[in-house]
């Protein structure tokens, strides 16, 4: 099976001033439809940038990061926004949902955008995945109604109502207690075995990488090694 | 972009709106006054347009106006600082009315020509001495005793105004440079105050009357001259084209007669007993203009007028009407121990309380005693004119009445021009008349003239050759009798043949022509016709609108737009700063919210609608309030109407209330011009946020 995502010596550099900050160095990186990744490592490791290129949210300075077979560093401005729309879903540490829209809403843009129809249709698929995540009795509420883990469930109701193939969540669990946390990572589970679409999220938490079914491990902008989420905790094998 | 989207977006923009609550009130409130004052502001310009439209269109010029391209100066109907336009007679009008009239939207083609002059304003002396000859002319008919009481106080009536009038006189030799004839016109008014002129009266009343007419009375002429403008046109094409015309005093010129006709308002507002016109005009401002004596600082100024110039009614008492009038008024003012000076004082010390009793005491009791007016209806009025060629031309015309027009009594600018005939409107403007061509042509054949043609002048004048003169001399060309008219004028003005023919009117030059139309609103378009038939028969006409025609008056109306929409550009322009500056703002704060549509698939239009639709939504509902404000604010000002508080006010609203209404031309303007200021604020908020890059939605936290 081809690779969901296939990144080829990938590099980022930010600039600040005159001092050129490397913050990804040559990664190589596959993953497979249907897994469940988790990225690991230390803050400044480069975690949120490669979780950004992948999810063609920034051009990378070097290398290429194929998403479902497109090279996205080829694609203009308007087809990465398109292949976003309907390739990718995303999951924010700090939720991001619209504050003046009702949960049922936050949920619905995204097939908005995609110009699903009818209404029907749309509310049909809405209602459904919120009462997979558990929210459904909360559709018409705003955001700043609900609870932390409340309202990340509703992203991932975002992130899913259109039916990526790739979910990126740049520290999901970040702003929860361990309990919301936990409760996240199993809904996230679930949806990736119901519905075989590939998770990839970062983390530099212990707990939250045992839910993984591999930790990648980065450091100084580099993938150190791949392994096992009991392992995450050693030194890295030289 | 679907429905559904848009409603989406429509949605967002009310909460977004409805968060920031104080924001849009107050950006709201901007767009709110701006709308309010496109729809007020042009409303009320365009009411004011249409007034002075009326007043001039309805009264004076016409829709169009034409004139000789050949002329010196542009028409401008109402004159201009320089006074009237020099303007050359239109050529051969007769083929240029009758080519007019045949084009289809041309109702009719009025001939006119318009100028200013000094007439005389009549005089009291000359009225106060055609009394005396009446009572004279009866005395001999049935000598009574009480007509001998009247001669006697007639007399001495006129012998008071003679007095006065030597004063007036020694006062303006002291300043004049013509020492020989003010001398001599000194020397015979004198004769009339002294006692042996008036001792020996009786003996030949005539005589003395002839002289006190011919000698005295003319120089009191002098004194008291007015300045105004008229129309010469043939009248009765006039009173057919602008049918508003009535007649209000005496009656209409007959046809083919030569005669004046007063415009009511120059005639109240000039000619008219200056306390008898303070009267009407507080009695005006009290009753339409809703003013007060107390609080008034103009009405009282009136008063004060009034109370210092009682010399201009008792000047006109001979001590039998001012017994007269003195009885009257100590009756109606109860106060039986009261001198004439004392009771005009009295009476004329108006308040609030007692203004109306005191207004028809005026009216009943001294009113029928004295001349109400300067020139009365039925008197000769001489004009005087400079002529084209710059001489004065004197010019003597019957005033048959006076007249207004319907709708527009009030108006300045409508009762600004009297009227006269054409014939003798060409007489004052020094264009051949059939009278002067007979003269001339009589003075021709008198000396044996014949026209020469300028090839032949040679010739004729040197003899057949054309060579030098044999004896070498230059021939003297007997020295040039020119035809001067009489150097003053008003004494010899030549009283014309009171009537003329339609030849004469159709000979008569014209300087310029009203056309009024069927369809006003095709103005542009026939104005167009009128120059192609112009061109193409070569009837040498320059055509203007009315509002051209008007010169400044005119161009008024452009100007208070001008400032209005300066006043509008300012406003909108602040509007736009703001606005732009509180979607930037809007903007800024949501680069999240931005970022995050950004990153799960919101294309760049999409985040520009977004803030489009919210200053859209902005434009529509506080432009649409302040549009709609405008408009109940234009009804109401509609319903009551602006009064005119002040002659000003008058001429520009053409009445004494201005009642505006609301045009669709000015909710078009308002909704125009919120959705230009809405795009134009929007639109570079709206390119920021569609710069936010979905990187931004990962945000501060990191």
């Amino acid at each position: 099976m081809n690779p969901i995502v296939s990144v080829h010596g990938l590099t980022k550099e930010y600039r600040l001033g005159n001092v050129t900050v490397p913050a990804l160095r040559n990664v190589e990186l596959d993953l497979q439809p249907g897994e469940f990744l988790a990225v690991a490592g230390p803050s400044g490791s480069g975690k949120t940038t490669l979780l950004n290129m992948i999810g063609c949210v920034d051009a990378p300075t070097a290398g290429t990061v194929e998403v479902d077979g497109q090279e996205t560093t080829k694609l203009a401005e308007r087809a990465l926004t398109d292949l976003r729309l309907h390739k990718i879903g995303f999951i924010f540490q700090s939720f991001n949902l619209i504050g003046v829209l009702s949960v049922f809403q936050n949920v619905e843009l995204p097939l908005l955008l995609q110009r699903v129809g009818p209404a029907a249709e749309r509310r049909r698929r809405v209602c459904d995945l919120l009462d997979r995540v558990g929210i459904g009795v909360h559709a018409g509420q705003r955001p700043n109604e609900l609870s932390g883990g409340q309202r990340q469930r509703v992203a991932i109701a975002r992130a899913l109502v259109t039916g990526p193939k790739l979910v990126l969540a740049d520290e999901p669990t970040a702003n929860l207690d361990s309990v919301n946390g936990q409760m996240i990572l199993d809904l996230m589970k679930n949806l990736n075995k119901q519905e075989g679409t590939t998770f990839f999220f970062s983390t530099h938490d212990a707990r939250v990488m045992a839910n993984a079914e591999a930790v990648l491990r980065l450091a100084d902008g580099a993938i150190v090694d791949r392994v096992a989420p009991a392992d995450a905790g050693l030194p890295p094998a030289k | 972009m679907s429905l559904d989207t848009t409603l989406l977006l429509v949605q967002m923009a009310f909460r977004n709106l409805f968060a920031a609550r104080l924001k849009t009130l107050i950006v709201g409130s901007i767009v709110f006054a701006g709308a309010l004052l496109v729809v007020l502001g042009t409303s009320l310009l365009e009411s004011v347009n249409d007034g002075m439209n009326r007043s001039i269109v309805d009264s004076l010029a016409g829709n169009i106006q034409v004139y000789a391209a050949a002329s010196k100066d542009k028409l401008e109907i109402f004159g201009n600082m320089a006074g009237f336009p020099d303007l050359a007679p239109v050529p051969d009008f007769p083929k240029v009315r009758d080519r007019l009239l045949s084009l289809p939207n041309v109702k009719a083609v009025v001939p006119m020509g318009i100028n200013g002059a000094v007439v005389g304003s009549g005089n009291v002396l000359d009225n106060a001495l055609e009394r005396l000859r009446a009572s004279v002319r009866s005395a001999r008919r049935r000598p009574t005793p009480a007509i001998h009481a009247e001669i006697t106080a007639r007399k001495a009536l006129v012998r008071r105004m003679a007095e006065l009038l030597e004063k007036d006189l020694e006062a303006a030799a002291s300043i004049s440079s013509d020492k020989a004839e003010d001398a001599i016109m000194l020397a015979n008014v004198h004769r009339a105050t002294q006692p042996a002129f008036w001792s020996d009266f009786d003996a030949d009343p005539y005589a003395k009357l002839e002289y006190l007419e011919n000698k005295v009375a003319p120089n009191a002429a002098e004194a008291d001259m007015l300045f105004v403008s008229y129309i010469g046109c043939d009248l009765e094409a006039f009173r057919k084209s602008f049918d508003r015309l009535e007649i209000t005093d005496g009656t209409f010129v007959p046809a083919g007669k030569r005669g004046f006709l007063f415009a009511k308002f120059t005639y109240e507002e000039m000619f008219k007993v200056k306390i008898a016109r303070r009267l009407d005009r507080i009695k005006e401002a009290r009753e339409t203009g809703g003013r007060r004596i107390a609080t008034d600082p103009e009405l009282k100024r009136f008063i004060t007028d009034n109370l210092s110039q009682t010399h201009e009614i008792l000047y006109q008492l001979d001590p039998l009407s001012a017994a007269t009038v003195e009885r009257a008024l100590q009756r109606d003012l109860k106060e039986p121990g009261l001198r004439l000076e004392a009771l005009l004082a009295k009476l004329l010390a108006v308040d609030d309380a007692n203004f109306a009793e005191r207004y028809r005491i005026f009216y009943a009791d001294v009113v029928p005693a004295i001349d109400l007016y300067k020139v009365r209806i039925g008197d000769d009025l001489t004009i005087k004119a400079v002529t084209r060629s710059g001489y004065p031309q004197s010019v003597v015309v019957k005033v048959y009445g006076a007249f207004q027009f319907r709708g527009l009594e009030k108006s300045a600018l409508a009762g600004s021009m009297s009227l006269i005939d054409l014939v003798s409107f060409n007489e004052l403007s020094g264009f051949p008349t059939a009278a002067s061509r007979a003269e001339i042509a009589g003075m021709q054949r008198a000396a044996g003239a014949k026209a020469v043609t300028r090839e032949a002048a040679e010739a004729e004048l040197f003899g057949g050759n054309g060579g030098v003169s044999p004896s070498g001399e230059t021939p003297r060309v007997a020295s040039t009798q020119l035809i001067v008219p009489d150097r003053l004028g008003g004494a010899a003005a030549r009283r014309m043949a009171s009537a003329f023919t339609p030849a004469d009117l159709d000979r008569a030059s014209v300087l310029n022509a009203a056309i009024i139309l069927k369809d006003p609103r095709k103005m542009a378009r026939t104005m167009r016709e009128i120059r192609a038939l112009s061109d193409r028969e070569k009837l040498g006409l320059k055509v203007i609108s009315w509002q051209t025609a008007a010169g400044l008056l005119g161009q008024f109306v452009l100007l208070m737009r001008i400032v209005l929409y300066v006043a509008v550009g300012i406003i909108f322009l602040v509007a736009l700063i703001v606005l732009s500056n509180a979607f930037v703002m809007a903007t800024l704060e949501r680069v999240r919210d931005i970022g995050t549509l950004r990153a799960v698939g919101a294309r760049r239009e999409f985040i520009f609608a977004m803030i489009v639709v919210e200053a859209a939504v902005v434009g529509i509902i506080f432009g649409g309030a302040g549009a709609v404000a405008g408009g109940a604010l234009v009804q109401v000002l509609g319903h009551y109407g602006i009064p005119a508080t002040s002659d000003v006010m008058f001429f520009f609203f053409s009445g004494p209330r201005l009642r505006p209404f609301v045009r669709p031309v000015s909710v078009v303007l308002a909704a125009v011009l919120v959705l230009v200021i809405n795009a134009l604020s929007a639109g570079y908020p709206a390119w920021l946020a569609a710069r936010v890059t979905p990187r931004q939605a990962m945000g501060a936290e990191e």
